[in-house]
């Protein structure tokens, strides 16, 4: 018998559905986990991938992806490239797999979902692709990372970072679960492929690896080489789910697509802008974290949410005066905060490098500098204490990142301003006016208590620094720490330094 | 007969606050009691911050609590400042004339 031609069968089998008669549809495809909402149960016949692929293309792909990423490992492993990376990149690869290794998990989940609850054959065909692709980056992502384990503790956190109670892992799930987990699979088809992956991840996964390559870390360049080259076919889900949505529905596309791409860029600050622009040696760097943002992020959505008849998000101009300042000031918290994390940052801060950061942030001395110079100078005078924290950051009830943003007033003042809501018999804080806004608006749903919150609910016991430290899972061999005060303080030694908290100066 | 006992009079109970002192780059939490006084919880706030981060200057230290200045020997519960709530802590730098 002679096999069908593709052209003869795809079409039927990339789209099997058929009519429900033992039950209802709304019994299969149930409204909390499908979310159609305004849109009528047959206005997603329409829904049509672009780019077609069959189960045997697929694994055949596949195969020879993982065996090219898996092979570059092999050959690596022999090799003494690590021992030679420097320790500051090295933190962006630990933060990357702390970070990423099991949200890649949570997308499995997401595609899951989406297969199952999708509400047309081809969708639920192309998530099927997604979980695996999902499933490969889980698998690669801890392998890689579990691999330096036995070299340097910290690599320990690629699997266990997310299920402790630290509070960038807080501030992740946080982000994933409402991205991933607790939505329904139209809003998940926005917020997961349409946002996060045509977008976000080119951040993390093609900028990066301009700079591990530029590092030398060509094994994790390969990794998310190899990772990113999924992307481009699932993430496809979202357009067309968007496509449907805004015709019956724009109001809430425009909400759904609105707030993830803020939830997005907070936490891909936190992320990818302390890799790219302190983490990264000077000589190694291609470009701003600024600078990609404009190129990849900010373009392309602007022509993505235009394409589809959406409007630039209501809080546009604050987010691109967060450009200049966010990253800077998340990358300061968790140096200061060093001992919470499971990465050893890099201060970055010599003379050449804040020469590099004040071309391409012009307020970058105004806003940051001076902090900095007093931590130098506490280091130069042998402080090294006085720049540790006794307390705790103030964490956004909606992003759960520090309340670190700086706006600068008319009067040309920059300072860090509250921005509060009363609701339910208690005060929030928020780092940002956007992130106050989506809060409101979600706060059935976004309502996770903050590291801070369980502080002061009595959760963390004892109440101290050794009892926080316990609550996130931090050991002593773990605890970040700067990994050369030297090369960054050095450029100061023996300049003159007042008003430090060591000296009587200090004092009024 | 006694007179109602005011809230100076009951014991300090805790405040905790989202306060940040002058130009540093973050809120942070400090916790203050009901009798602390505003210069109590100026030396407070700035116990995390001055000459760590944010150079010390040799001028008075005041509390700023929803756009107003409070005068340092008033307290806590005087200034009706309730747990969370937000503070600035500022320097008091003479206008130059």
């Amino acid at each position: 018998m002679a096999l069908l031609k593709r052209e003869e069968w795809q079409g039927f089998v990339r789209d099997v559905d058929w009519s429900y008669s033992y039950v209802d549809d709304e019994a299969v495809y149930p409204e909390w986990h499908s979310g159609t909402g305004k849109v009528p149960r047959e206005a997603w016949l329409a829904w049509e991938e672009s780019y077609k692929v069959s189960y045997p293309e697929y694994v055949a792909t596949q195969r020879e992806k993982e065996a090219a990423a898996y092979a570059v490992k092999a050959a690596l492993q022999r090799s003494s490239v690590w021992e030679g990376l420097d320790e500051g990149w090295k933190s962006a690869t630990k933060m990357h797999f702390g970070g990423v290794s099991l949200s890649e998990y949570a997308a499995v989940l997401a595609e899951l979902k989406m297969a199952r609850f999708g509400l047309n054959g081809a969708w639920r065909n192309m998530a099927v692709f997604g979980q695996l692709d999902e499933l490969r980056h889980t698998s690669i992502t801890t392998f890689f990372g579990h691999e330096f384990i036995s070299r340097d503790p910290q690599y320990d956190w690629t699997q266990k970072a997310f299920q402790t109670n630290d509070w960038v892992a807080i501030s992740l799930r946080n982000l994933f679960d409402a991205m991933m987990s607790s939505a329904n699979v139209v809003d998940i088809a926005l917020q997961l492929p349409l946002v996060f992956e045509t977008g976000f991840t080119n951040l993390q996964f093609v900028a990066l690896a301009a700079d591990a390559l530029a590092s030398g870390d060509v094994n994790f360049a390969n990794m998310i080489s190899s990772i990113q080259t999924d992307e481009a076919r699932h993430s496809q889900q979202g357009g067309p789910t968007l496509e449907i949505l805004v015709e019956y529905d724009p109001v809430r596309a425009q909400w759904v697509v609105d707030k993830t791409f803020w939830a997005s860029a907070r936490a891909l600050a936190a992320l990818t802008g302390t890799s790219m622009d302190y983490y990264t040696p000077l000589e190694h760097r291609k470009q701003s974290y600024r600078e990609f943002m404009e190129e990849w992020i900010i373009d392309q959505f602007v022509r993505t949410v235009e394409q589809y008849g959406l409007k630039k998000p209501w809080y546009w101009d604050e987010f691109l005066q967060g450009l200049d300042i966010w990253h800077h000031a998340l990358h300061m918290g968790l140096w200061v905060w060093r001992p919470t994390i499971w990465w050893r940052p890099m201060a970055a801060v010599s003379r050449d490098e804040r020469a590099w950061l004040a071309e391409k942030y012009p307020n970058w001395e105004k806003v940051f500098g001076d902090k900095w110079d007093v931590i130098i100078d506490n280091v130069n005078a042998g402080h090294v204490p006085a720049t540790l924290p006794e307390t705790l950051p103030w964490l956004c009830s909606t992003c759960h990142l520090p309340c670190c943003n700086a706006t600068q007033s008319r009067g040309g003042t920059w300072r860090v301003r509250d921005f509060p809501l009363s609701y339910d018999g208690r005060t929030y804080h928020f780092c940002t006016k956007a992130c106050r806004q989506i809060f409101w608006k979600d706060r059935a749903n976004v309502n996770h208590l903050t590291l801070v919150d369980r502080f002061l609910a009595g959760q963390i016991q004892p109440m101290d620094v050794g009892g926080i430290l316990g609550y996130m899972g931090l050991t002593p061999d773990v605890m970040g720490d700067d990994p050369d005060y030297q090369a960054w303080t050095r450029d100061y030694a023996g300049r003159p330094a007042e008003g430090l908290a060591s000296t009587a100066a200090a004092q009024p | 007969m006694t007179a109602e006992p005011g809230p100076e009079d009951r014991p300090p109970e805790l405040v905790p606050l989202n306060a940040v002192f002058a130009t540093d780059f973050v809120q942070i939490l400090v916790p203050v009691t009901t009798a602390n006084t505003m210069a109590e919880v100026a030396a407070a706030v700035a116990y995390h911050v001055e000459g760590k981060r944010v150079r010390a200057l040799p001028y008075e230290k005041v509390v700023i609590y929803q756009g107003e200045r409070l005068p340092a020997e008033m307290t806590v519960a005087a200034a009706g400042i309730k747990p969370l709530d937000h503070i600035a802590v500022e320097y008091d730098i003479p206008e130059r004339s």
